[in-house]
């Protein structure tokens, strides 16, 4: 997968998406940009500017930077061992962030909408699987031998991977379909309130606490052990099926006719309707594939901590929309990239700082992103863009 | 049928005035019709039914007729029927093409009128009289006098809606002020019998009318979305409760700290606004919801040891000026709350049609053709964050000194989302669409989802459904945020009052569609 696989063209400010913005005009199409040129850093005069523009440019080894310094500080805090654990940890929470962040920067990259409904679908289908295991009784089944293993996640990843991508579907169709020409603003606070649906009926229906699932106790054992650091066999399963399944939407969006559909519609709806890609339908798989992802993503989340809460997608969301802007919206590469820096970032940021800094820290990296590098790390630095 | 309907609701009329419309008309009458029926159903509501008897208009209506009182309870309910019905039959006949004439109107002038006086007889034979044949034994302190004060207040606004049609119609704003403000400033004595709780939740409903005004400014004028907005809130509250508290042996009074709240918070806004404003719309939305939620995550984590931690601050001071004692009562704080709310909204209309808000509105429809008529769209941005987080700053203020307990799970990402709610219910960018939006939505959560609890359980004894009683209604607040928002975006988008901007926008849409293709080829 090169760097180019990703949906391109369709990062923030690309087109705008067909006609019918009616308030709030794309500016990307209009002629010269001075009135934009002079932000705050313009009217605060050439130093400030100067400094905005170095922090710009090297954001992303500025980035790099930090996480480095961070890694080593964790290393002289606790040694390597504590290093190696922490960045065990930081691969595995890595894992999810990416999977979750690959929905938000897919959507984005097709309809330009922020699905603030994403991570709470990631929640629903982590219920979907716990369902779906108990319905069954894939727990015994699973802890039973290995083969009964593999049977229950053969069974348990398709089937709320298929319930989470209908409800995907369900969810552009009822709430963002008719508002896909509306101003812009409109789809964005439906998708709040969809978000805030799901969350409340999980919260009528699973309660205000953490609910177990059951499924800690699926894969355990030590695989080998590096120095002090045992790696897990959840461990290797959480990061493998992450890459795995990252892979093969790469290949998915690049070899089949649906993925190059969604290429197209990404770069210009109107042109790809004229080409006679059914925009619909397209949309209704994009959805459905970010969906999945995220139910996987769930599944995985549900296997290695073993307990789900009915808001926990939400912060879970925006951090994992934090990795989809550090990587470029509407880049699928860079929104795995980013899942796995992002993981870092709150690992070791947790490390050093006390882990009740890890959230502000990356709502923190999140501002500091769209403020001075809103393109992401792998994004093109377009003029007319921010 | 249904191109005639809207038509019939929300047309501006041509040339009318810049507040005409038959919006307020119909919620007014709607008002009436709510005071009406509450009015007479009250003492069913409130207290158990046969504790008391109170003006139970029920009672009187079944049982034989034993005095003159009772023929007045008739008249009286032949009236309140009338006047609940005939909004729904005025509405069926223009729908079928023949509208009621201005005779009808007359009528409903005489009967509201007749209603008031008649409901004011009513009160002496009961309280003065007390006239025992016709109420049986009458209980002092009973939930009776709200109720006919109500009863009252609702044929005195059917009166005024009907009787004064054309001017409603033509001064929406003024008419809605002058029908309202009576109720909120008197609310306190009208139910002078009820539980100190209608005051809280009445406080309540000022401090989010106050977020929400303030949200407006933002949202709704400058049309920038702000997912952080509790932030502010929690600023302007963390500052009340650290400067009158014991926390750090400081006590000032509040009416220093309302505007101490609302000046850091417009600091943080144009903190938080000075770097993001290039960004566009939904990304500044994902900027302010980060924002937001690092200032609990702050507080939370007891930065610099200012804030307490999880456990809050507690203890803040109510103040206590001569006969104005705020811990006894939280009247006081209803009654200031009500006189700082009028203060913002006649400060914000003002704002809304200077050349402030001329140049907010240029910028939410067009950031470059307004950049090109030379307004400065920083400092033009920059005031719009400013000044809806210093609104935000002063409601938190009040807020602190009200609940006297501030924690920061009560300015988490639901509570700005709640602002959003009732901004996006009411209508975005209208002042009297807001204030409406905030009475609807706290009405049903904090006076309907509570006392559905009871209600149910009451319901299911009834019709022995037992899992009625089972429902935990009041954890039914997200649900209810979250139909709001994609019912309202998807089937009113202005709102239920929508700003005269958004109107004639959302008219004159397929014009507009148009003017974007042409853009577009361009």
């Amino acid at each position: 997968m090169s760097e180019q696989s990703g949906i391109p063209g369709a990062g923030p400010g690309g087109t705008g998406g067909g006609a019918g913005t009616v308030t709030l005009v794309d500016q990307g199409n209009l002629g010269p940009r001075t009135a934009e040129g002079r932000g705050v850093f313009g009217a605060a005069g050439p130093p400030l500017r100067f400094l905005y523009g170095l922090v710009s440019k090297n954001f992303g080894a500025l980035l790099l930077l930090l996480i480095v310094a961070s890694i080593f500080g964790t290393f002289v805090q606790g040694g390597a061992t504590l290093m190696g654990n922490q960045i065990k940890n930081a691969l595995v929470l890595g894992a999810i962030y990416a999977l979750v962040a690959i929905g938000y920067t897919m959507v984005y990259g097709i309809i330009e909408l922020i699905n603030f409904a994403h991570g709470d679908v990631f929640t629903v289908s982590g219920f979907y699987a716990v369902f779906i295991a108990n319905t069954l009784h894939l727990n015994q089944l699973a802890t039973s031998s290995g083969g009964g293993l593999l049977l229950a996640l053969v069974i348990v990843f398709p089937l709320s991977m298929l319930a989470a991508g209908l409800t995907g579907m369900a969810i552009e169709f009822v709430a963002y379909r008719r508002l896909r020409d509306a101003p812009r603003l409109a789809p964005l606070i439906t998708a709040i309130g969809v978000s805030f649906l799901i969350e409340g009926v999980m919260l009528v229906r699973e309660g205000p606490d953490y609910v177990t699932t059951g499924q800690a106790s699926w894969i355990n054992g030590t695989a080998f052990t590096i120095g002090k650091v045992s790696i897990g066999y959840t461990d290797i399963f959480v990061v493998g099926t992450a890459l795995f399944l990252m892979f093969a939407l790469g290949a998915f969006v690049q070899r089949t006719r649906l993925g190059k559909a969604m290429r197209s519609t990404a770069q210009d709806r109107t042109a790809a309707l004229l080409c006679g890609i059914n925009i619909n339908r397209t949309i209704s798989a994009t959805f459905f594939i970010g969906s999945a992802l995220a139910a996987a993503a769930a599944v995985i989340y549900s296997i290695n901590y073993g307990d789900l809460k009915w808001n926990i997608g939400f912060r879970l969301g925006i951090i994992a929309f934090t990795a989809a802007v550090l990587g470029g919206i509407g880049n699928i590469v860079g929104a795995g990239v980013g899942g796995f820096l992002i993981g870092l970032i709150y690992v070791f940021g947790g490390s050093l700082l006390g882990g009740e800094w890890s959230e502000a820290l990356i709502f923190a990296i999140l501002v500091l992103i769209l403020t001075f590098r809103p393109v992401g790390l792998f994004g093109v630095e377009v003029s007319t863009r921010a | 049928m249904r191109k005639r309907f809207a038509a019939f609701v929300s047309t501006v009329p041509p040339g009318g005035p810049a507040s005409a419309g038959t919006g307020v008309f119909w919620i007014l009458a709607a008002t009436a019709s709510g005071f009406l029926i509450i009015g007479w159903l009250l003492p069913w509501f409130v207290g158990p039914y046969d504790a008391g008897v109170g003006f139970s208009a029920q009672d009187a209506l079944i049982s034989p007729p034993t005095g003159v009182g009772t023929f007045l309870i008739y008249i009286l309910a032949v009236a309140m029927v009338v006047l609940l019905l005939s909004p729904l039959a005025e509405v069926v006949m223009r729908l079928r093409g023949r509208p009621f004439g201005p005779r009808a109107d007359r009528i409903r002038l005489y009967l509201g009128l007749a209603g008031v006086v008649l409901t004011g007889v009513v009160w002496l034979l009961y309280r003065v009289i007390q006239e025992e044949p016709l109420f049986g034994s009458v209980v002092p302190g009973e939930i009776s006098d709200s109720a006919i004060w109500l009863t009252m207040y609702g044929f005195a606004l059917a009166a005024l809606v009907y009787g004064a049609r054309k001017w409603v119609v033509a001064r929406q704003t003024l008419a809605f002020g002058t029908a309202l403000l009576p109720f909120g400033i008197f609310l306190p004595l009208m139910f002078h019998q009820a539980p100190d709780f209608l005051l809280w939740a009445a406080g309540s409903l000022a401090i989010y009318m106050l977020l929400a005004l303030g949200l407006n400014v933002v949202v709704g004028f400058a049309g920038l979305l702000d997912l952080g907005y509790a932030a502010f809130f929690a600023i302007g509250a963390y500052a009340c409760a650290s400067f009158a508290s014991p926390i750090h042996n400081i006590h000032w009074p509040l009416w220093i700290l309302i505007f101490i709240g609302a000046a850091i918070a417009s600091l943080f806004g144009a903190i938080l606004g000075a770097p993001t404003l290039r960004l566009r719309g939904d990304y500044l939305a994902i900027v302010t919801l980060g924002f937001g939620e690092i200032i609990p995550d702050l507080a939370t984590n007891n930065v610099f040891n200012l804030t307490g931690g999880p456990n809050g601050i507690s203890g803040i001071d109510q103040p206590h000026w001569g006969f104005m004692d705020f811990s006894e009562s939280p009247r006081w704080y209803y009654w200031s709350l009500l006189l700082v709310s009028i203060a913002v909204i006649i400060l914000l209309r003002n704002i809304e049609q200077a050349r402030v808000g001329r140049a907010w509105v240029a910028l939410r429809e067009d950031e470059v053709a307004a950049a090109a008529t030379g307004i400065n769209t920083t400092t033009t941005k920059l005031l719009a964050f400013a000044i809806g987080a210093s609104v935000s700053g002063l409601a938190g203020a009040f807020y602190g000194s009200l609940v006297t307990v501030v924690t920061p799970d009560d300015f988490s990402f639901s509570v700005s989302i709640a602002v959003l709610s009732i901004v996006v219910l009411g209508g975005i960018g209208n002042i009297v669409g807001v204030i409406l939006g905030a009475v609807i939505l706290t009405f049903v959560i904090f006076w309907v989802l509570p006392n559905m609890d009871s209600w149910s359980t009451t319901l299911s004894s009834t019709v022995h459904i037992p899992a009625l009683a089972n429902i935990n209604f009041s954890s039914y607040t997200y649900i209810i945020y979250g139909i709001a928002l994609i019912l309202m975006m998807l089937l009113r988008p202005g709102g239920l009052l929508p700003s005269r901007a958004r109107r004639i926008e959302l008219e004159s849409a397929e014009e507009s569609e148009s003017l974007a293709a042409v853009q577009g080829i361009a």
